[in-house]
């Protein structure tokens, strides 16, 4: 006999275990008698941990106080956070003169100011706006840091930044509120936007070269006071080391990773014994091998300051790791998408800026962000050579003497600033992944 | 093979050239590829005229794909000469790059790119090979769309397509480029039943305009309408070649019997 369904099934609501807290917790906490000893044992344990850290860190914590005496009358059992808070300036800045530090902050604002069109939706040309953020502001805030006498490179390069921050932050604002970009809204002011593409490039390029004098002539009327790279430290250090590093790890990365998958022989294996070298050594051997090998094989006369040093040696080790995680990256591309680029006509430059790294970059985001990860901690290895970063200077807080002894405090400190920031990193790449999943997924 | 099928061979040959063009398009001669030490492709000749559809067929591994895939230099040839639109395929990567700009191919799994649209899939050769400015591009990519049936798809991404939908997609790409051959390797075989159908439609028409095209199919309802000549491999030789009618009809060879009995 056939069976003919005459009417469609209607769909219904799922069961209550399926949408209500109380049933997810009768499903995931209390499903069987064991589960319900193990969650009760469980939020037990938690419950007293979290109450004698609370009344420690919290409850019996003294905020205001002059010494470390002087806590310890207050409270015996309670933490002394008065002595992180005297120390926050250190902490934050190192031995920064206290006049000057408006310099770092305006580092920090300036780059939040050229980073902030990356997140908003309107812009065009963000590639334009990261490659220069990665290029160029190193050099405006280097000079805003250590300040002294400007050479013409430098002068070069700041302008340059200048220039293309002030370009990056016109674009934007004209991108969110009306969706053109700059050089159009410039050629439509001229009357240009119906000229031919030739005729428009150089017109806007003038332009440019005239912004670009004009900035040059006014960088050189004023200039920062030099601060020695010696009085640099704490989280500002910390954060100068692992920015340099991160924005040079990632384009070095790219560069030996497409070296080791070259088909040219010498490149293939200079790549390969580069990377393995630095990779089978520990970034301490690096950073020691930085700082007192390193000068014995320069020429006389060629010294570089302990800083820049262990930068290049953060850099190179960082560069290195990141080469294996990009080679991963290009390894899981299937070879139709390299034949697919070959078929359209486009080269090896096109295959791989245009179709590979594209892809790749983006299976690659969470391994990325690990290492980042792992950078900004590892940074803390330089205390080890003398420099004072975060690590460095949270240690001091003890041998200063109102607060000597003082250890405990300042590290867990130090320890929740870490984890702040590190997992915003994560939590942001997993965003990210989310984001640029398009089409990958259905 | 006998000097009096090699004879026959060519008189076909010849005949099928006067009726399309003299124009020479692909011209192989001798051409030999191993895989390490496995001999894929033996001492193959071929010639194809412009505006000429060939079909390839034979069982698998009998090096039909290898084949096409040497025309464009997907896969380099070891011996023998590859002239394509006059120019030789050598180590010259200029050569090369310019070869694959005239040469469009359509793949089994389409290898569309999955970070971008639809129509960036489209512009991206002729905005960064052929260096056209973005609205030329986009209006040609819309064009070739509207001719593939699928304009209205021009902002989605490929993996939001069905596979018929996405191999017109990777058709369209290719004709962006503006190509004066097209290869197509098994362009069906990926495919649901149901799909097919509207590829091969696609693939009727253009033949119609008449591109020079080059088939790799199993699809012998589509030999048999579109082909000027089908070639039929088995283990790296060219075996049998004819015109459909009688490629279908009158088989010569005994493997090409065997074949034919085994897919009809």
């Amino acid at each position: 006999m056939a069976i003919v369904k005459t009417e469609n099934t209607p769909a219904r609501a799922a069961p209550l275990t399926e949408r209500s807290i109380i049933g997810w917790m009768s499903k995931n906490l209390f499903s069987s008698v064991f589960n319900s000893i193990l969650t009760i044992v469980t939020l037990y344990v938690i419950y007293i941990t979290v109450k004698d850290l609370w009344v420690w860190g919290i409850g019996d914590a003294v905020w205001i106080a002059e010494t470390r005496r002087e806590c310890f009358t207050i409270s015996i059992d309670g933490a002394c956070w008065a002595g992180v808070i005297a120390w926050f300036d250190n902490i934050f800045y190192g031995r920064y003169p206290r006049e000057e530090l408006w310099r770092i902050n305006l580092g920090a604002i300036l780059l939040f100011i050229w980073m902030a069109p990356l997140w908003l939706p309107r812009v065009k040309a963000k590639v334009f706006i990261a490659v220069t953020t990665v290029f160029l502001y190193p050099f405006l805030a280097g000079y805003l840091f250590a300040g002294g006498d400007k050479g013409i490179f430098m002068q070069v390069m700041i302008t340059a930044a200048i220039v293309c921050l002030v370009a990056n932050t016109l674009h934007s604002i004209i991108g969110v509120s009306n969706g053109t970009s700059l050089p159009g809204l410039v050629l439509r002011l001229l009357g240009k936007n119906n000229a031919p593409e030739k005729s428009q490039r150089i017109i806007l390029f003038s332009i440019l070269l005239v912004c670009f004098i004009v900035v040059y002539l006014w960088q050189m009327s004023w200039s920062a006071q030099g601060v020695s790279w010696t009085k640099w430290g704490g989280l500002f250090l910390t954060f100068v080391i692992a920015g340099v590093g991160i924005a040079s790890a990632l384009p070095g990365g790219i560069v030996l990773a497409l070296g080791r998958r070259s088909k040219l022989p010498v490149i293939r294996v200079l790549s390969t014994a580069f990377i393995e070298l630095f990779r089978s050594v520990p970034l301490i051997t690096v950073l020691f091998m930085a700082t007192t090998m390193f000068p014995l094989f320069m020429p006389e006369g060629f010294i570089l300051n302990k800083l820049t040093q262990v930068i290049i040696a953060v850099c190179l080790f960082n560069a290195c790791y990141m080469a294996e995680t990009v080679r991963a990256g290009l390894q899981a591309i299937p070879r139709g998408q390299f034949e697919g680029a070959h078929t359209i006509g486009l080269g090896y430059w096109g295959t791989m800026g245009l179709v590979v790294m594209p892809q790749a970059l983006k299976h690659m985001i969470p391994n990325i962000v690990g290492t980042f990860i792992g950078l900004l901690k590892d940074t803390t290895l330089v205390s080890i050579i003398g420099l004072f970063d975060i690590l460095g200077m949270l240690r001091s807080v003890s041998r200063d003497t109102p607060w000597i002894g003082l250890h405990k405090e300042p590290l867990i400190f130090g320890a929740i600033l870490f984890f702040l920031i590190c997992f915003a990193m994560s939590k942001y790449s997993r965003h990210l992944e989310v984001k640029l999943s398009t089409g990958h997924k259905k | 093979m006998t000097d009096t099928d090699k004879q026959e061979k060519q008189n076909a040959g010849e005949q099928l050239a006067s009726a399309i063009s003299s124009e020479v398009m692909i011209d192989l001669k001798q051409v030999n590829k191993w895989y390490g030490s496995f001999h894929v492709l033996k001492d193959i000749d071929l010639i194809v005229h412009k505006g000429e559809r060939i079909v390839v067929c034979g069982p698998s591994g009998s090096g039909k794909s290898t084949l096409i895939r040497c025309i464009n230099h997907l896969e380099e040839h070891q011996t023998g000469s590859i002239v394509v639109d006059g120019i030789t395929l050598d180590k010259n990567l200029k050569n090369i790059d310019h070869i694959r700009t005239e040469v469009g191919m359509v793949f089994q799994n389409f290898n569309l790119f999955p970070h971008l649209s639809i129509l960036e899939n489209l512009t991206l050769g002729p905005i960064w090979v052929r260096k056209m400015p973005k609205a030329d591009a986009h209006a040609i990519a819309m064009e070739y769309l509207e001719r593939v049936k699928i304009p209205e798809q021009a902002d989605k991404f490929p993996g939001q397509l069905s596979g018929g939908q996405q191999q017109r997609v990777a058709i369209a790409r290719s004709l962006c480029m503006d190509p004066k051959i097209m290869l197509f390797d098994e362009p069906t075989s990926a495919l649901d039943p149901e799909m097919i159908k509207e590829v091969l439609d696609v693939m009727v028409e253009l033949a119609d305009t008449g591109m020079t095209m080059i088939v790799v199919t199993h699809e012998m309802g589509f030999a048999e309408t579109i082909a000027d000549r089908v070639i039929f491999m088995d283990q790296g030789d060219i075996v049998e070649e004819n015109e459909p009618n009688g490629f279908f009809n009158h088989p010569e060879h005994e493997r090409t019997r065997l074949f034919l009995s085994q897919i009809l």
